[in-house]
C-alpha cells in the first residue's frame, strides 16, 4: 500500500504558483521533516494536504492509502486519519473544547463504522490524555484556543492529535513562538504518540525541534519543490550556513 | 377619527392632538430621508392597511396557582381583569387618558408611534405591588386579519423583583403596533425576555419606553426568530441615581425577512450604567438595521454606557446596516461603542472541518458560539425554548 505519494503537484493561490512539480513519498511509520526559507511553499504544502479550499491545485496527484486525496474534502481527509497541527491555531470563542473534540472523534469513528463514544467515555479518555500532557482539566472547560498563550495553543494541538489518533500528522511550524520548556513538552508529546503505524511531516525552520524528534528524512524546499533530501545532518548544515548553498 | 372603536375617542385634547398627527401624516410633513423609523420599511408599508379590529375577552386569562408565577393571555389587546396582593391587571380605561397624554410630550418623533396614537384600540395596565417577587408571562394572541394598536402600561412598584417574559402567538395576516410604557420605581429589579416567533404574514412593531428610578435595574433581552417583519425599538431613561438599563437582542433572519432595530438610553442622573447590544445572523436575502444611541445629560456624571453591534452574514445577498451613536454632554464618563459585521469566519470553519466535523455542523457550531454568551444566563425553560428555535433556524441553513 502506498501511504502517501505526492506526484508532480503544482499549486497556486490567486494566480501565483507556489508549488511547482512537487514530489514526495512518505511510508508508514516514517518521520519526514521539511525545511526551507520563507516563501518556499512549506505552509502551502501543509494546507493543500489538509484540504484548504483557498488553494488551487493546477496539476499533479496525491495518493494517500491508495486513494486520491484530492477527491476528498477537508473533513473527509480528517476522518481518514489526516491531522494538521497549525502554526497559528485559531481562537473560536464559544465553541467549547470538550464537545468539539467529542464531535471530532465521533465523526472519525462513524466513518470507520465503529461505535461512537458517549459523553462519559469520552470525558474519561480526554482527561487521561490531558493528564499525560500535563494539561489542567480546567483548561478543557474553555473555548477552543480562547485566551490561551502561544505555548498552550500548541500543547492543545498535541492533545487533539493524541485524542484523535491520526495516522498522518502534519506539523506546520509547530515550534514557532515556543520557549524551551514548551518545546520540550510538545516534542515529548509527539515522541510518546509516535509508533510504527503513524507517520509525520514536520515543517520547521529550526534544527532544535528535529534534535528532539529525530526524523528519518530531512528535505530542503526552495521555490515550491524539494531541492535536496538527506538525513538529520542536513538540518545541521542549514543551521551552520543557511539556505544559500541549496 | 371619532369612532368608538378607538380608545379615548371622546377626549377632546387627545383628539385634537390625534388630528394634528393625522394631518402631518396625510401631508407627509416629516423628514423622509433621515427618518430612522422608516429604515427598511416604506411609508406605504406603514400606512396602507385594512383596519379591522374586534375586541374579544373570551379567550384571555390570568392564571396563578402559587401567587408567584403568573401567566396572562392577551387576546386582541384585551385582558381579563385580575387583582391580588401582588398584582393588578386590567384594560386601560378613560381615567388613564392623562398617562396617555404624557406620552405626547415624552415620546420621540416616530411614525410608527404616530400611527399607534391615532388608531389606538386597546391597551393593558399591569401594576406590580411594592416588594413583590414574581414571574410574569405575557402571551399576546391575536386573531387573523386584526390590526392591533395597543398601548400598555407596566408599573413596577418600589423594590419589586420581576421576571417578565413576553411572547407573541400571532395568527396570520395581523398588524401589531404595540407601545409599552414601563416604569421601574426605586429599587425595582426587572428581567425582561421577549420571544418573537411567528409566520411571514404578520407584522410586529414593538416599542418599549422604560423609565428607571433610583437603584432600579431593567434588563431586556429580545430574541427574534420571526419570519414576519419585526421592528424592535426599545428606549430607556435612567432618571434615578445608580439605576441600570440593559437593552440586548439577537435576531435570526432568513429568506426575504426584514427587521429593524433601535435602542436608546438617556442618562439623566449620575452613577448610572447602560448596556446596549444587538447581534444578528442573516441568511439568504434578509435585511436588518440597528441604531443604538447613548445620551449622557449634563448632570449625569460617572456614567458608564456601552454599545455593541455584531452581525454575521451567511450570504452575499443579505444586508445589515449598523449605526452606533454617543452624545455626551458631561466629562466624567466611561462610554464605548463597537460594531462588527462580516461573514462567517472561514479560518474557524477550516479549523473545525480539519478535525473531521462536516461543514454544516461546523457552521452551526460557529453560529451557536456567536450567540452563546447571550443564551447562557437564561432561565432553563427559556433557554430550552430558545435552543429549539435556534436548532430550527440552523436546520434550514445548508
Amino acid at each position: 500500500m502506498i501511504f502517501l505519494n505526492i506526484n508532480n503537484l503544482s499549486v497556486s493561490i490567486e494566480g501565483k504558483k507556489i508549488l511547482n512539480d512537487f514530489n514526495l513519498t512518505i511510508n508508514q511509520g516514517e518521520i519526514h521533516a521539511i525545511m526551507g526559507p520563507n516563501g518556499s511553499g512549506k505552509s502551502t504544502l501543509a494546507n493543500v494536504l489538509a484540504g484548504n479550499e483557498d488553494y488551487e491545485v493546477d496539476s499533479g496527484k496525491i495518493m494517500y492509502k491508495d486513494k486520491d486525496l484530492l477527491d476528498l474534502n477537508i473533513e473527509e481527509r480528517a476522518q481518514r486519519g489526516i491531522f494538521i497541527a497549525f502554526q497559528y491555531p485559531v481562537e473560536i470563542p464559544g465553541v467549547k473544547i470538550t464537545p468539539f473534540l467529542q464531535a471530532s472523534i465521533n465523526s472519525k469513528l462513524k466513518n470507520e463504522n465503529k461505535p461512537e463514544l458517549d459523553r462519559l467515555s469520552f470525558a474519561k479518555l480526554l482527561r487521561k490524555k490531558a493528564e499525560d500532557l500535563g494539561i489542567n482539566s480546567e483548561m478543557l472547560k474553555r473555548s477552543i484556543n480562547t485566551g490561551f498563550s502561544g505555548g498552550e495553543k500548541k500543547k492543545y494541538e498535541i492533545l487533539q492529535m493524541s485524542v484523535l489518533n491520526p495516522e498522518f500528522t502534519i506539523f506546520d511550524e509547530t515550534d514557532s513562538g515556543l520557549d524551551v520548556d514548551a518545546l520540550r513538552i510538545v516534542t515529548e508529546g509527539i515522541n510518546n504518540f509516535k509508533n510504527n503505524n503513524n507517520s509525520f511531516l514536520i515543517i520547521t525552520h529550526y534544527q532544535k525541534l528535529l534534535n528532539y524528534i529525530n526524523p528519518d528524512h530531512v528535505h530542503i524546499m526552495r521555490n515550491g519543490k524539494i531541492v535536496k533530501s538527506g538525513d538529520i545532518s542536513l538540518a545541521g548544515e542549514i543551521e551552520e550556513s543557511g539556505y544559500q548553498n541549496f | 377619527m371619532h369612532s368608538k372603536e378607538y380608545i379615548f375617542s371622546d377626549h377632546a385634547i387627545l383628539n385634537n392632538k390625534r388630528e394634528k398627527i393625522f394631518s402631518k401624516l396625510i401631508a407627509k410633513n416629516f423628514d423622509k430621508k433621515n427618518n430612522e423609523s422608516l429604515k427598511n420599511i416604506s411609508f406605504s408599508d406603514l400606512s396602507l392597511f385594512d383596519y379591522y379590529y374586534k375586541p374579544s375577552n373570551k379567550k384571555s386569562f390570568v392564571i396563578s396557582n402559587d401567587n408567584e408565577n403568573y401567566k396572562i393571555k392577551i387576546v386582541n389587546g384585551i385582558v381579563k381583569k385580575y387583582k391580588d396582593d401582588k398584582i393588578e391587571v386590567r384594560n386601560i380605561i378613560n381615567s388613564d387618558s392623562n398617562r396617555f397624554l404624557e406620552q405626547y410630550e415624552n415620546n420621540l418623533d416616530d411614525l410608527v408611534i404616530d400611527f399607534n396614537k391615532i388608531f389606538l384600540n386597546s391597551g393593558i395596565f399591569i401594576d406590580i405591588k411594592a416588594n413583590s417577587k414574581i414571574s410574569l408571562n405575557l402571551i399576546y394572541e391575536n386573531d387573523h386579519n386584526h390590526t392591533i394598536f395597543q398601548n400598555n402600561f407596566l408599573n413596577f412598584q418600589k423594590n419589586s423583583k420581576v421576571k417578565l417574559i413576553e411572547e407573541f402567538n400571532l395568527s396570520h395576516n395581523t398588524i401589531n403596533n404595540i407601545n409599552c410604557n414601563i416604569s421601574a420605581h426605586e429599587g425595582a429589579d426587572i428581567k425582561h425576555d421577549i420571544i418573537q416567533d411567528f409566520s411571514y404574514s404578520n407584522k410586529l412593531y414593538l416599542t418599549t419606553n422604560t423609565v428607571c428610578e433610583k437603584n432600579s435595574s431593567f434588563s431586556q433581552n429580545t430574541y427574534n426568530f420571526a419570519n414576519g417583519f419585526v421592528r424592535n425599538f426599545h428606549f430607556a431613561k435612567l432618571n434615578g441615581e445608580f439605576s441600570k438599563a440593559c437593552l440586548k437582542g439577537c435576531f435570526f433572519l432568513k429568506g426575504e425577512n426584514i427587521c429593524s432595530n433601535k435602542t436608546q438610553v438617556i442618562h439623566n442622573r449620575e452613577n448610572c450604567e447602560s448596556n446596549q447590544a444587538y447581534k444578528g445572523i442573516l441568511n439568504d436575502n434578509s435585511k436588518a438595521n440597528y441604531y443604538s444611541n447613548t445620551v449622557v445629560s449634563e448632570n449625569a456624571q460617572k456614567t458608564e454606557g456601552y454599545q455593541l453591534s455584531k452581525g454575521m452574514l451567511l450570504n452575499d445577498n443579505c444586508n445589515f446596516f449598523s449605526k452606533p451613536e454617543l452624545r455626551i454632554f458631561t466629562d466624567d464618563v466611561k462610554c464605548s461603542h463597537g460594531s462588527t459585521i462580516g461573514p462567517l469566519d472561514e479560518r474557524s470553519l477550516f479549523y473545525l472541518r480539519s478535525r473531521g466535523i462536516n461543514k454544516n455542523q461546523a457552521m452551526k457550531m460557529i453560529i451557536y458560539s456567536f450567540v452563546e454568551e447571550d443564551l447562557k444566563n437564561l432561565d432553563n425553560n427559556i433557554a430550552e425554548r430558545i435552543n429549539i428555535y435556534l436548532s430550527d433556524y440552523l436546520m434550514d441553513l445548508v
